[in-house]
């Protein structure tokens, strides 16, 4: 055979056809993993530009290439924007590769395919978790105008991002931030007709009317992400910590107050409103919980997390505010401090190290039967309580607190990882994902070590605390695994979640709805 | 705003009529060298996206008289191959009663990746069938390759291997701007002009829709933006309907837009448009016999080497097990 892979028909610089080969990039190191595949920091041999290389994992594709890869191309493709991750190509390898152990990694496309992204230094969070970190008023200010321009972009050019959180959001020295990982994006439409998939957005930002079962949406569910993360900036810690969809309703209930008909209209016909209406009486206490933030901080962040999402503040609306016009006034990106990069080889190492040590550390702990079928976050969650105490009652008794599933729901979200990477019911391969929880806005979860607990004081556990949503594997994390299988959740036991064996993945990705 | 000014389709893939022939001549001469070396052109498409050339044939040199090679196709007979297989897709998409975007952007995808290649290449059945199941799955209209490859009795494989091949041909360019939206907008801009009655402008929209159709299938759109296209065929529709003075509409068109089109600028546009709508020929009963014997000659399939097409086969058993793989029969 005269064989000619696509990337030997094309090692040279100008192909005649089709995509440049890899071989024009030098890895450099790994800088993401995750269930999606690896991302690479890497130089272009040519020119000596750094860039990141995503790979697009192949495997166990009934349905060819995946979807989620063809709707972050096709997005990303569209959209120009300073305040979005700018995809400068693809490019493909020509031969069989080989994974970490040096095994050749099952992937039916002996080529891979990688995504070429500009290389950022740092996500938010990473930023954020640094130790000794601290943000200034108009760093802050700076970094939600940004997220909030690139926002509004994506929502005029009818893009919904759907997992904004910070691990998401990249930001260069320069001081520019620029959202990424739009592999759960989608576009939609003005008229919200469409059903959507409401297993989208990791748990800790997800807005109570996905939670509550809406498939129906628009642009504010990633608004509601934003006054998370938001929140969060401010007050030094994450605000919604919930280790499943109840407990995750149940504090934004508790912060929020509980929803009804007079402050959000038609809430009571949301498919699951009577599974998790509270019992009790919830008062909105956004104004005493975060009384220390300043007037206009607090103003902007209640008409981000308001419940009813047709009454939330858009992206346009949040940039007029008080809070970005009044003194002190966010900075410039460029006269912010730049930082030691985040992807430092010797710290990458250092955080491996770190890592191998947790892991050992929560497998010990694992060996213990009762916890085997629980996601990571739930002792994490522990660590958060501090913040604000959480009843520990069960808002639906029938219901399963927390995933009953096999761990290797956790790594599904995204699709590509079948039954064969992640053994059904092997706890620990859960546990890969939630320990490396939540860096990594190319798509993948970084390594998620350099986060340790300090700045948050809450202990070595929220080292391993899935930033990245309750055990959904960080980065990638959509939180969609959490759903109990004999919850509230209609389709979640026999649509997408894999109970049917060879096509449990494509369901989820090509099910009834998108 | 990203829209058709910032997309990759105004960008790479509307080309001039001298690029356009200069692309199907070197896709052309491409395929002849294959031939020429390799004895057949056609390539073969694994299981992992990846392609080879038919082996050389050993003793080609003692045997190379001109005569015994298979004849190459010349760039007419392929632009026949290529017109018979979009009226097939046209046929298809109908049949599973897909909307209009979803066969304006798989026929849109069949168009470029014939730029890249040559029909003596690539089976244009199988890239036909891809370009349907791609446009599916971006238009998110998904249809599962098996439901498209049992729809027409074709193995769902072989849409699967050619995924691949086909986005890299695309270069990954997915979006593409049909005329279709554009009719119904430029219908809706006369109707507040005009106040032209309900039921005219409803039967201009659907005389004009396919009107579309048909410049779908020849090269105009890889050759005009989708606004263009959707004025020549407007003005196809208005002929037959004579609902509203087309001129005067164009010139209230420009003058409003503060465009940097001329109206002269429009006019050539789409008279060129119509002309090919016009000069549009579909290959007849005969051509076409001859062109696919021709082609399965190039494709290394001629009827009198059944000894070659065994040894094929057996070659393939004895490969990888990806390709046992794909030879399976499907049972879930």
């Amino acid at each position: 055979m005269a064989v000619t892979a696509p990337g030997q028909l094309n090692v040279n610089e100008s192909p005649s056809w089709g995509s440049r080969s890899v071989d024009c990039f030098e890895k450099l190191e790994q800088i993401g993993e995750g269930t999606y595949g690896q991302v690479y920091m890497a130089r272009e041999l040519k020119t000596g530009e750094i860039v990141a290389l995503k790979k697009i994992r192949m495997d166990n594709e009934r349905e060819g290439f995946p979807i989620t890869a063809i709707r972050e191309i096709k997005i990303l493709k569209k959209l120009h924007h300073e305040n979005v991750i700018k995809l400068k190509e693809i490019v493909t390898s020509p031969g069989p590769e080989k994974d970490e152990q040096g095994k050749p990694d099952g992937n039916k496309y002996k080529g891979g395919i990688y995504m070429v992204f500009e290389y950022m230094d740092h996500d938010l969070t990473g930023l954020a978790d640094r130790p000794g970190m601290r943000f200034s008023v108009p760093q802050i200010k700076c970094y939600m105008r940004q997220l909030l321009t690139g926002l509004h972009y994506c929502h005029v050019n009818q893009v919904l991002h759907r997992d904004i959180k910070g691990s998401n959001l990249l930001i260069d020295n320069e001081g520019n931030l620029k959202l990424a990982d739009f592999g759960l994006a989608r576009s939609f439409s003005n008229d919200h007709n469409a059903n959507l998939t409401n297993r989208v957005i990791t748990l800790w930002y997800r807005p109570p009317e996905l939670l509550l079962g809406s498939t129906k949406y628009g642009p504010a569910v990633d608004m509601w992400s934003v006054g998370c993360i938001f929140a969060e900036l401010l007050h030094g810690k994450p605000i919604f910590p919930g280790k499943d969809e109840p407990e995750q309703l149940n504090k934004i209930f508790e912060l929020c107050g509980a929803p009804d008909e007079v402050n959000w209209p038609g809430v009571s016909k949301i498919p699951w409103y009577n599974n998790f209406k509270p019992t009790r009486p919830m008062k909105r206490r956004i104004r005493e919980v975060f009384r220390h933030f300043d007037r206009h901080a607090l103003e902007l962040l209640e008409k981000m997390l308001t419940l009813d999402p047709s009454q939330r503040i858009s992206a346009k609306d949040a940039l007029d505010a008080e809070y970005f016009w009044t003194d002190p006034l966010p900075c410039d990106p460029k006269s912010l401090p730049k930082y030691e990069s985040s992807h430092e080889f010797q710290t990458k190492k250092k955080r491996q190290q770190q890592r191998q040590h947790e892991e050992t550390a929560k497998r010990q702990k694992l060996q213990h039967p009762q916890h085997a079928r629980l996601p990571p976050i739930q002792q994490s969650g522990q660590a958060h309580a501090q913040m604000r105490p959480v009843p520990n009652q069960p808002i639906h008794g029938s219901q399963q607190p927390v995933a009953a599933g096999p761990s290797h729901h956790f790594g599904k979200p995204r699709g590509p990882p079948g039954p064969g990477r992640y053994p059904g019911g092997n706890p620990p391969s859960g546990y890969n994902h939630s320990s490396r929880g939540g860096q990594g806005g190319y798509g993948n979860t970084q390594y998620a070590q350099g986060r340790g607990g300090a700045p948050y004081g809450s202990g070595s556990m929220s080292g391993a605390g899935p930033r990245g949503g309750a055990g959904g594997g960080g980065g990638y994390g959509v939180g969609a695994p959490n759903y109990p299988q004999n919850g509230p959740y209609p389709g979640s036991s026999g649509t997408g979640r894999g109970s049917n064996v060879m096509g449990g993945n494509r369901n989820q990705q090509y099910g009834w709805q998108q | 705003m990203a829209d058709f000014q910032t997309s990759t389709q105004r960008a790479k893939w509307i080309l001039s009529p001298q690029e356009l022939g200069c692309r199907y001549k070197a896709a052309n001469q491409r395929a002849i060298e294959a031939l020429e070396k390799f004895g057949a052109s056609l390539m073969e498409v694994d299981a992992d996206g990846s392609l080879s050339y038919p082996d050389p044939q050993i003793n080609l040199k003692d045997h190379a008289d001109k005569h015994s090679r298979p004849k190459s196709l010349s760039i007419e007979e392929e632009q026949f191959m290529r017109v018979f297989y979009e009226n097939k897709l046209q046929e298809v998409c109908n049949n599973f009663h897909f909307p209009h975007k979803i066969q304006a952007t798989a026929l849109i995808y069949f168009k470029r990746f014939y730029l890249q290649w040559s029909v003596m290449q690539h089976n244009p059945k199988n890239v036909m069938l891809t370009c349907i199941y791609a446009a599916c799955k971006i238009e998110e209209n998904h249809v599962s390759a098996e439901e498209l490859g049992k729809g027409i009795s074709q193995d769902h494989q072989i849409i699967l291997n050619y995924e691949m091949i086909v986005y890299q041909s695309l270069e990954f360019d997915l979006i593409v701007y049909a005329p279709y939206r554009s009719v119904e907008g430029y219908v809706n801009d006369i109707e507040e002009l005009f106040h032209e009655n309900a039921e005219m402008l409803q039967m201009l929209k659907a005389t004009a829709s396919l009107d579309v159709d048909k410049i779908m299938l020849t090269d105009a759109p890889l050759l005009f933006p989708p606004g263009q296209l959707a004025l020549a065929a407007l003005r196809r529709s208005n002929e037959v309907h004579g609902v509203i003075d087309f001129n005067s509409y164009l010139d209230s068109i420009l003058s409003r837009q503060n465009s940097t089109h001329t109206i002269s600028e429009l006019y050539e546009g789409i008279n060129a448009i119509e002309s090919l709508v016009n000069r549009y020929a579909f290959p007849s009963e005969k051509d076409l016999k001859h062109i696919n014997r021709k082609l399965k000659s190039c494709w290394g399939l001629g009827s009198n080497d059944e000894s070659k097409k065994r040894e094929k086969k057996s070659k393939h058993k004895s490969k990888r097990s990806s390709n046992e793989m794909q030879n399976r029969p499907l049972h879930n």
